[in-house]
């Protein structure tokens, strides 16, 4: 576009909005009543200001109209006053159904949020661990602490633990498998994180994955959400742990949800 | 507290005509005249809720066929007022395709009595149409357009009210989102036929 176009379509509007006086009014009159494109032109910019005008009332008495169907005590209307023709029915319908839906879907959100609580995630996705079934002739090789974790004694496992000073990874795990058992959640983490502490010294991961997923698990008996997400999601974004599909994405939504809570 | 009066049809259609204590006399429109013309519709296949559609397209009617001159004062603002309603009512009762024909009876019966404004409004799709087109607009564009065009106020006074450093600023602004606008509505030559109907109606 020029600028003697724009020019022009600056006038035109200047014209349009009383703008112009004296001479110049009637010098742009004169070119206007010579110049068809230019008459179009005033004419779609009447149309356009004809628009805005429409568009101000319907905010107008839209404003008015939900103040006075308040006043009124009648249900009040949202806005779009003019919804077009029959779909209005359509429309109100529709929103009565999503709301509806939306009521639904919250009662049940509301309801599992405010129903969820550490304990319940804990208990439905915790089960106690199982070490490998042995062979005859592997009894002999067992150490005390595995044996009292066989028999389900684990009073017996943390005693034994804690009275013999050296212990092998393996011993430590089912040493804090068994605080989790007895419901000792400070000791259990303790001991889980010597676990992964020893592995990762050592280069080995003999229970490092166990520890993390069951150590995980107890943050968030112990509403340590924080530390128990990291460790979840640390296990879900690794294909190759074997606690990866243990992990799913529900257990960390809800887990989010008990850290909003 | 604020004051409830009641206006006279005269000073109520100076009002509109001026555009002065506007939600004043509209609410006014609505104590007066909103029950009766409620109870018409709803005693005719309608719900409450197309009453209250119906009542609010026709008082925007309303106030643009005043603001255009179109009403003199043939009848009063109250058989005005239902002559619209009932037009409107009627026509969305034919777009359902549910018009009774124990109403088409009774209407046929009341066609000499009225005042006939039919002619007066306009496409209502169409309409709603336009004014969805211009809710399209960026708030700025929006805000300043309407303060022109439907408020009145001088380019000063909008830029005491908006953030701009200068007249010529808010000049120009107006000016591009009125092209924009314009733009906008040329891209649909239907809506574009239905205002210049509108303005030359």
């Amino acid at each position: 576009m020029d600028n003697s176009t724009n020019n022009m379509n600056e006038k035109l509007v200047q014209y349009l909005d009383g703008e112009l006086a004296g001479a110049e009014k009637e010098d742009f009159e004169h070119e206007l009543a010579m110049n068809k494109s230019l008459q179009d032109e005033l004419d779609s910019l009447k149309a356009t200001r004809e628009a805005v005008k429409m568009f101000g009332l319907q905010q107008k008495v839209s404003g008015v109209h939900q103040q006075m169907m308040q006043e009124m005590q009648a249900p009040v209307k949202k806005m779009n006053p003019i919804v077009i023709g029959s779909n209005r029915r359509i429309i109100r319908y529709s929103i009565a159904i999503a709301a509806s839906v939306v009521l639904i879907v919250g009662s049940i959100i509301g309801y599992n949020f405010y129903s969820l609580s550490s304990d319940k995630v804990f208990a439905s996705n915790y089960h106690s661990y199982e070490l490998s079934t042995l062979r005859d002739g592997d009894t002999l090789q067992v150490s005390m602490v595995e044996k009292a974790y066989r028999d389900t004694n684990y009073k017996k496992v943390v005693e034994l633990h804690s009275l013999i000073g050296s212990n092998s990874i393996k011993e430590t795990f089912l040493a804090a498998m068994s605080y989790v058992e007895l419901g000792n959640n400070t000791k259990a983490i303790d001991e889980f994180k010597k676990v992964i502490a020893e592995d990762e010294t050592a280069n080995t991961n003999l229970f490092k994955d166990e520890a993390e997923y069951y150590l995980a698990l107890t943050y968030i008996s112990n509403k340590d959400y924080d530390f128990a997400l990291e460790l979840l999601r640390k296990t879900r974004d690794n294909p190759n742990n074997p606690y990866h599909k243990k992990v799913t994405g529900k257990l960390i939504r809800q887990v989010k949800m008990l850290k909003w809570r | 507290m604020e004051e409830i009066r009641n206006f006279p049809d005269s000073e109520m259609v100076a009002n509109l005509r001026s555009g002065k204590r506007m939600d004043e006399t509209i609410k006014a429109i609505y104590r007066d005249h909103f029950e009766s013309l409620c109870w018409y519709v709803m005693n005719n296949s309608g719900s409450r809720q197309d009453a209250e559609d119906v009542f609010q397209e026709v008082v925007m009617a309303f106030i643009e066929l005043v603001q255009k001159d179109k009403f003199r004062g043939e009848s009063t603002v109250k058989t005005f007022l239902y002559s619209l309603n009932r037009y409107t009512w009627l026509n969305e009762l034919k777009r359902k395709g549910r018009a009774l024909a124990r109403e088409e009876k009774y209407e046929k019966g009341q066609e000499r009595t009225e005042f006939d404004t039919s002619h007066f409004i306009a496409d209502r799709e169409s309409k709603a149409q336009v004014v969805n087109l211009v809710g399209q607009l960026g708030e700025t564009c929006k805000k300043i357009l309407l303060l022109f065009y439907y408020e009145n106020l001088s380019i000063g006074e909008i830029l005491d009210t908006l953030d701009y450093e200068n007249e010529q600023v808010v000049r120009n602004k107006k000016y591009k989102c009125l092209k924009q606008l314009e733009q906008m509505i040329a891209e649909k030559p239907i809506l574009k036929q239905t205002l210049k109907n509108l303005l030359n109606g």
